[in-house]
């Protein structure tokens, strides 16, 4: 009993797995059959395509819009051999093991998967990626922009109706109104941009302007100006996804148009609701910790937090004495 | 080097004038024309529907109220539940020649002057005073419930430690309203201590105000909501500073978005469900919302708050049931009753008038973007380090001696007390 082959262990292992799966599928079946009422209208009373309800990407578009492989963090140094390919986790995300890795992705840009940077636009963008935590405005919890509040991994609710269509996002309690009829232009530049919204047959598609140029694409470094100007197009494919694609333009980042596309899921669950996100709180110490009197973080060069990583397994923790015999 | 501190000073003079302006937003609010609701109720139930194409009642737009009423009934009125057109147009009248005046500001350069300029310059004008007398509707006076021993327990020891942190300072010296019920003395051991509550209030403390104001910038949690651009609370009430909703509805979901307090607002959904709830250990700032409709009116239950919010004092038990109601085609009442055992002795109940905007102005920001810009807390926090590098170098006064935060004077334009006070909170 006290000594499990290596070879049981992982019998067991795998029958838990299956059994676990298993139960997901059933109660999975009994949510979609059981817990659902009626699906959702696909038609609203005014007959258009209905995109009300919750919403998710479910994509690595938000580490990187570009295909790439998996990496073991988003910022990484070199480990034991010089080599690029051989990266181990620079200590900020180091700590948090496999939590910490950028899972590999397809990449959402379509056609050559290239973005069009100009040359120098492409050695800023090269510059966010190293200094990625420094730079990349979701770290410090500030508004997102449009399009990367669509597919950063947190839930979003379209709430429908026939002269607007307001679309609350769960980061940081934000939303954006999409203008149907008529609205004067927005009186400042805005993070969120401006959204006017047509019907082209059953596929709503959205303008949006009026951009700051502080928002960036994704955790990668992918950044615009504030000359960017999107098309989007809503297109309901099943009553729970919608096709959803971006024409992105900005003459002073990009050196001709450029297009991104994905699927968003409707979020299923019976009881599905959006709750707060209020990351404000959550980055004081990120933002603010060099100005403490009493220092939480140990050391401070200048506001750059240098962290220490030390891992200390606690005694008595069991997994690490079976591991360890 | 001086002028650099003097320079970080006055931005987080400027920070501690905002706050205070956040917190005194709860007290002088909007108003409503009663006379206009009766029969504009009438008007619901004869003219033509205001519903949604799938008939459910409309409450879309851009909403805002265009009266000022106070939160609280001046004890002055009674149980009088509205002004005379008399004493409408008095009080109009002393607001106007109090923010007309040019000097509502203590001396120029004293510590209790820093927030002066930015008031003075600000509140210039102000809305036209309502017909109610108070926002509160019950209890009669118009009046927030007295406070249960505990809450009234809790309140004092927060007020004991901001008077321990403001007693070597010159508020205390010259018995300002600020330092009320404290008394001046050497700085107090308690200023490196922890506050005796998380302090989580939006606005100003003072002596009535049971906030979290404190003289201290250790961190950012000893700043208050509004200078940590968190100070969006419900219920809202608009406040001095004002606000717009916008409200967009589809079967299922009624969703408002409150541009709020000056760049801290926050997107609400409130499902038509009759769901139970979230469980009791998931809270949150906003609580948690369940809406269903009660003939024309949208009713909602809002429970789960989190301790850390903050509304008159009430926190985790906070208990809203809304209620709004489209009177007319320019008009939505809302009430809201608001209860804690553990706060207040009774429930009691707020009513507000919002007039409806024109739709296509696009005067809503949807930007709350205080955080984006809050280079205050920054400003304050290394304000406060650099006046203790100062003192420790011989350079500066001892920090403990400097009100940098809670000194009271002239917030919104008014005095703290006497004739130039603001006559609808006085």
């Amino acid at each position: 009993m006290r000594r499990w082959s290596t070879g049981s262990m992982i019998a067991v292992a795998l029958a838990a797995a299956a059994l676990a799966t298993l139960a997901a599928v059933i109660s999975l079946s009994i949510t979609r059959s059981a817990g659902r009422g009626s699906p959702p209208a696909t038609r609203t009373a005014d007959g258009k395509p209905n995109f009300s309800g919750i919403w998710q990407a479910n994509n690595e578009a938000h580490w990187d819009l570009q295909a790439h492989e998996a990496r073991p963090g988003a910022v990484t140094q070199p480990g034991v051999y010089p080599y690029a390919y051989a990266q181990v986790p620079a200590a900020p995300v180091l700590a948090l093991g496999a939590a910490g890795g950028v899972p590999a992705s397809l990449g959402v840009v379509e056609g050559d998967g290239q973005i069009p940077y100009t040359p120098e636009a492409a050695a800023i963008k090269k510059e966010n990626a190293e200094h990625w935590i420094d730079r990349d405005p979701e770290l410090k919890c500030y508004l997102p922009g449009i399009p990367r509040a669509m597919y950063m991994p947190y839930p979003f609710q379209i709430v429908q109706n026939t002269n607007k269509i307001n679309i609350a996002y769960a980061f940081t309690s934000t939303a954006r109104t999409i203008h149907l009829d008529k609205v004067d232009p927005p009186p400042d530049d805005t993070y969120m941009g401006h959204s006017v919204g047509r019907w082209e047959g059953d596929t709503l598609v959205v303008d949006v302007t009026n951009f700051n140029g502080k928002n960036w694409f994704d955790r990668a470094g992918n950044f615009h100006s504030d000359a960017l100007h999107l098309v989007e197009r809503f297109t309901l494919i099943t009553p729970d996804a919608i096709h959803y694609e971006v024409t992105i333009e900005d003459p002073k980042v990009f050196t001709r148009p450029w297009k991104i596309s994905m699927p968003l899921y409707r979020r299923l669950e019976p009881k599905m609701e959006l709750l707060e996100y209020r990351c404000i709180e959550f980055v004081e110490e990120f933002l603010y910790g060099n100005l403490r009197k009493q220092q939480l973080v140990k050391r401070w060069e200048g506001d750059t937090i240098i962290v220490d990583v030390t891992r200390k397994v606690p005694a008595g923790d069991k997994l690490y004495e079976w591991y360890r015999r | 080097m001086k002028r650099r501190f003097l320079e970080v000073l006055g931005v987080a003079a400027v920070i501690v004038a905002l706050v205070v302006l956040l917190k005194l937003r709860q007290s002088p609010v909007t108003g409503q024309t009663p006379a206009a609701a009766t029969p504009a109720r009438a008007e619901l139930t004869a003219g033509p529907a205001l519903r949604t194409p799938w008939n459910e009642p409309d409450l879309q737009g851009l909403w805002t109220y265009d009266v000022e009423v106070p939160l609280q009934r001046p004890s002055r009125f009674g149980n009088r539940e509205f002004f005379t057109p008399e004493e409408q147009a008095q009080l109009d009248q002393e607001r106007t020649r109090i923010l007309g005046q040019s000097d509502r500001r203590y001396s120029s350069g004293s510590e209790q002057d820093v927030g002066g300029a930015y008031n003075q310059a600000i509140y210039t004008t102000h809305k036209p005073t309502g017909r109610r007398t108070s926002l509160i509707v019950d209890p009669p006076d118009g009046r927030i419930p007295p406070l249960t021993p505990e809450a009234q327990k809790k309140r004092a020891e927060i007020r004991a430690f901001q008077l321990a942190l403001l007693q070597a300072t010159d508020v205390c010296k010259q018995k300002l309203e600020g330092c009320s019920g404290g008394t001046y003395g050497p700085p107090s051991p308690r200023r490196s201590e922890i506050p005796p509550h998380y302090l989580t209030v939006g606005a100003a403390g003072g002596p009535t105000g049971g906030g979290g104001v404190i003289n201290r910038s250790d961190n950012p949690e000893d700043r208050n909501l509004g200078e940590r651009c968190m100070a969006a609370v419900l219920p809202d009430f608009g406040g001095n500073t004002g606000f717009m909703l916008q409200i967009v509805q589809s079967p299922g979901t009624v969703s408002i978005f409150y541009d709020t307090g000056q760049g801290q607002g926050w997107q609400r959904i409130i499902p038509m469900t009759t769901n139970p709830h979230l469980p009791s250990h998931v809270r949150q700032w906003w609580g948690n919302s369940r809406g269903h409709w009660e003939g024309n009116t949208l009713v909602v239950d809002v429970t789960n708050f989190s301790a850390k919010t903050y509304f008159q004092g009430s926190q985790e038990n906070l208990h809203l049931i809304e209620r709004w109601t489209r009177l007319d085609a320019n008009t939505i009442e809302y009430a809201v009753t608001i209860e804690d055992p553990t706060t207040w002795t009774r429930p009691w109940t707020v009513k507000q008038e919002y007039k409806k905007q024109n739709d296509s102005a696009n005067r809503i920001y949807k930007e709350p973007r205080c955080h984006e810009g809050n280079f205050g807390m920054t400003a304050l926090l290394a304000g406060a380090r650099a006046q203790e590098r100062a003192f420790a170098q011989g350079r500066g006064p001892d920090p403990a001696t400097i009100c940098t935060a809670g000194c009271g004077g002239f917030a919104l334009g008014f005095a703290d007390t006497g004739e130039d006070s603001n006559p609808l909170t006085r």
